[in-house]
């Protein structure tokens, strides 16, 4: 594992997964939450007015893809 | 931020943490907090301006979009309350709030705002919300201010704790997932602040990257993430606003005595209905 660690920069794999890792659980959030509401204003169309409350649970689940992106550049 | 001037040899210029431009009686003064004064005052004026014009009849332009921008917050502000009333005497708070960050986030794309405007080797501005301290004291205000109104509004300090339990603290579950949800509370002031500071510095990184990939062609390829980012501030502004009301309006309204329809209600409408049927 010394030599591995040698000759690999293992900083980049541990970077390149955390984004990797951590941009997958926020965009299944927010494609359960698109097609919940997609599939709520098509079964009934005046659910369109609820937009407002799903632009704000994707604010909630962004912030968890930000936080694996931000912590990308405290890695050394 | 178009970082025109953001082509390095290594790769894009990136800086989480500002940096202190010079101190004020021991006190550093980071670029973030000069552009934040800038932005205030330029925000106050415009905003002055702006109410000195507002007419009955309506005027045009730039005074029109913050007309809507007051109606749709004083709307936001007034439907999550149950008593409209309670709720409109928070308007004006939340409202400026709105405004303040909504222009802070817009005013920090200026082409000028980042590193390629430097001064002694430190760029000279940095957009506020894209400062943690400035985020975090906003989040801090914004909470203090649910706090005590809720307080306030509850009647007294013990009333205002007991609505975290939902049955008899007695009970010990209910004891536990009462003090869970205060620490759940605690957290806002974090979840509010680190949202809108990410974002804003994401943003400014992901333009700064794109700048940096483009090399000469840095103004194309970094205008599609600026345009982008004038949507997510726009949105961040929205998120903020809505989540601080929701969490004064839960704590406000919480208080309420129930009425629901008890059965005794109940059967007097139903009893009230075969009068009217029968006479």
């Amino acid at each position: 594992m010394v030599v591995l660690a040698d000759a690999v920069n293992t900083a980049i794999i541990g970077k390149g997964l955390m984004i990797g890792l951590g941009f997958i659980g926020p965009t299944i959030g927010m494609g359960i939450v698109g097609g919940n509401f997609l599939s709520a204003v098509g079964r009934n169309p005046e659910a369109s007015k609820f937009i407002g409350q799903a632009f704000v649970f994707i604010g909630l689940i962004e912030v968890y893809g930000l936080l694996a992106f931000a912590a990308t550049f405290f890695v050394k | 931020m178009i970082s025109l001037f953001a082509i390095g040899e290594a790769g894009p210029i990136v800086h989480v943490a500002p940096h202190t431009l010079f101190t004020i009686g021991g006190w550093p003064i980071t670029n973030s907090v000069f552009y934040g004064w800038i932005c205030t005052i330029f925000i106050c004026s415009v905003l002055i301006w702006v109410a000195r014009r507002v007419k009955i009849k309506p005027v045009g332009g730039i005074v029109q979009f913050f007309e809507y921008g007051v109606e749709f917050v004083s709307n936001l502000v007034e439907s999550a309350f149950d008593d409209k009333r309670k709720g409109r005497k928070y308007v004006p708070f939340f409202v400026v709030l709105f405004f303040f960050i909504l222009l802070n986030n817009w005013l920090g794309l200026l082409p000028i705002v980042g590193e390629g405007f430097q001064a002694h080797g430190t760029p000279l501005f940095r957009p506020f919300t894209g400062d943690l301290n400035g985020t975090l004291a906003m989040g801090i205000i914004t909470m203090g201010l649910v706090y005590s109104a809720s307080i306030k509004e509850s009647g007294g300090f013990l009333k205002y704790i007991r609505h975290f339990f939902v049955g008899s603290p007695l009970n010990p579950m209910y004891l536990l997932i009462g003090f869970i949800e205060m620490l759940t509370d605690l957290t806002r002031v974090l979840s509010l602040s680190l949202r809108l500071f990410l974002n804003v510095t994401i943003g400014d990184i992901v333009i700064a990257v794109f700048a940096y990939l483009g090399h000469i062609a840095a103004p194309i390829t970094a205008l599609p993430f600026t345009l982008l980012e004038f949507g997510v501030g726009a949105l961040q502004a929205y998120i903020f606003v809505v989540l601080s009301v929701m969490y004064l309006a839960m704590a406000v309204n919480a208080h309420k005595e129930d009425h629901d329809l008890t059965e005794e209600l109940v059967q007097e409408t139903i009893g009230a209905k075969k009068v009217e049927a029968t006479v």
